[in-house]
């Protein structure tokens, strides 16, 4: 099985939050950290298959949600993952306040920034739990 | 109640491991924003698990369709399973081919030409089924005397948060 952090966001479809954490999360697996992390389909997740919950049984994860029903952090744990951070993509907005980061279909360079800011401090934390084991 | 207030659920997989998740969630977001923005409503799938019993009401309130980027089908299964059974379903893979659909996830960043004519033709097949499927829910209301013709509005988020 694979050791390296699942990274998963909610993708939320209604909000630009969503996008964001959608695309920060694609930023760590494919460009920070693809070799010490990994993102896993959260809808697969949530069909409850035993295939997809054995992706993440037992499995460091951090997840990344755009609204408080916290999905991806909820359905992770319900599928055995092991949420070590649960990013909450709003947090990263009160440091940005009266930022205009575009819809849940497309990001302004504002909305970017935000993605990028987060991406970083993702790969971060990666780093810290690939090193720990 | 008007028949113009009649909405369609359009479900997206929005999966985050291949690029079929990336072309069904920009053929969602399309039909919200753009085809049909007054008659469109979705939900987050995960909240059918992470939500309450008004998210899981969410296919028995809406005549649904489900749009999968690849043949696991999770929007489809996770629907019927939480919420109820779709009126309709598409597979990404089918009309962009399965080695396509199954690769890597795309960020919008590096959306080129060839996706967004990815997501075109996925669009044109999910607004034939949307009309269908939106016809049928129309005639239904009307034959059981809960729906008369006149005009409504708006479309969006289904989740209740009021977001297009």
């Amino acid at each position: 099985m694979s050791e390296r952090i699942k990274v998963i966001p909610c993708s939320g479809m209604g909000k630009v939050y969503g996008l964001v954490a959608r695309e920060s999360a694609l930023k760590v697996v494919q460009e920070l950290c693809p070799q010490e992390s990994s993102t896993v389909c959260l809808a697969y997740i949530v069909t409850g298959d035993q295939e997809a919950k054995e992706l993440i049984e037992g499995q460091k994860c951090i997840t990344l949600d755009g609204c408080p029903a916290m999905c991806a952090a909820k359905n992770a744990e319900l599928a055995g993952g092991v949420v070590t951070e649960k990013v909450r993509v709003i947090d990263s907005f009160r440091k940005h306040k009266g930022a205009k980061p575009g819809t849940a279909t497309d990001l302004t360079e504002e909305g970017w920034l935000v993605v990028d800011e987060i991406a970083g401090e993702i790969a971060e934390k990666v780093k810290l739990l690939s090193k720990e084991g | 109640m008007s028949i113009n207030m009649v909405k369609v659920g359009v479900v997206s997989c929005s999966g985050e491991d291949c690029l079929g998740g990336t072309i069904s969630r920009l053929a969602t977001r399309k039909m919200l924003d753009e085809i049909r923005p007054d008659t469109t409503v979705t939900i987050c799938l995960p909240l059918f698990l992470a939500g309450g019993v008004e998210e899981r009401g969410f296919a028995e309130k809406f005549p649904t369709i489900s749009v999968d980027g690849c043949s696991k089908a999770c929007a489809k299964r996770a629907t019927e399973k939480y919420s109820g059974k779709v009126s309709a379903a598409i597979d990404v893979s089918d009309f962009i081919g399965k080695e396509v659909a199954e690769a890597e996830a795309l960020s919008i960043r590096n959306l080129t030409d060839e996706h967004s004519a990815m997501v075109e033709k996925v669009v044109s097949e999910i607004t034939v089924k949307f009309d269908e499927v939106l016809r049928a829910a129309q005639r239904d209301l009307v034959a059981k005397g809960l729906a008369m013709v006149g005009s409504g509005p708006s479309g969006g988020c289904g989740c209740g948060c009021g977001t297009k």
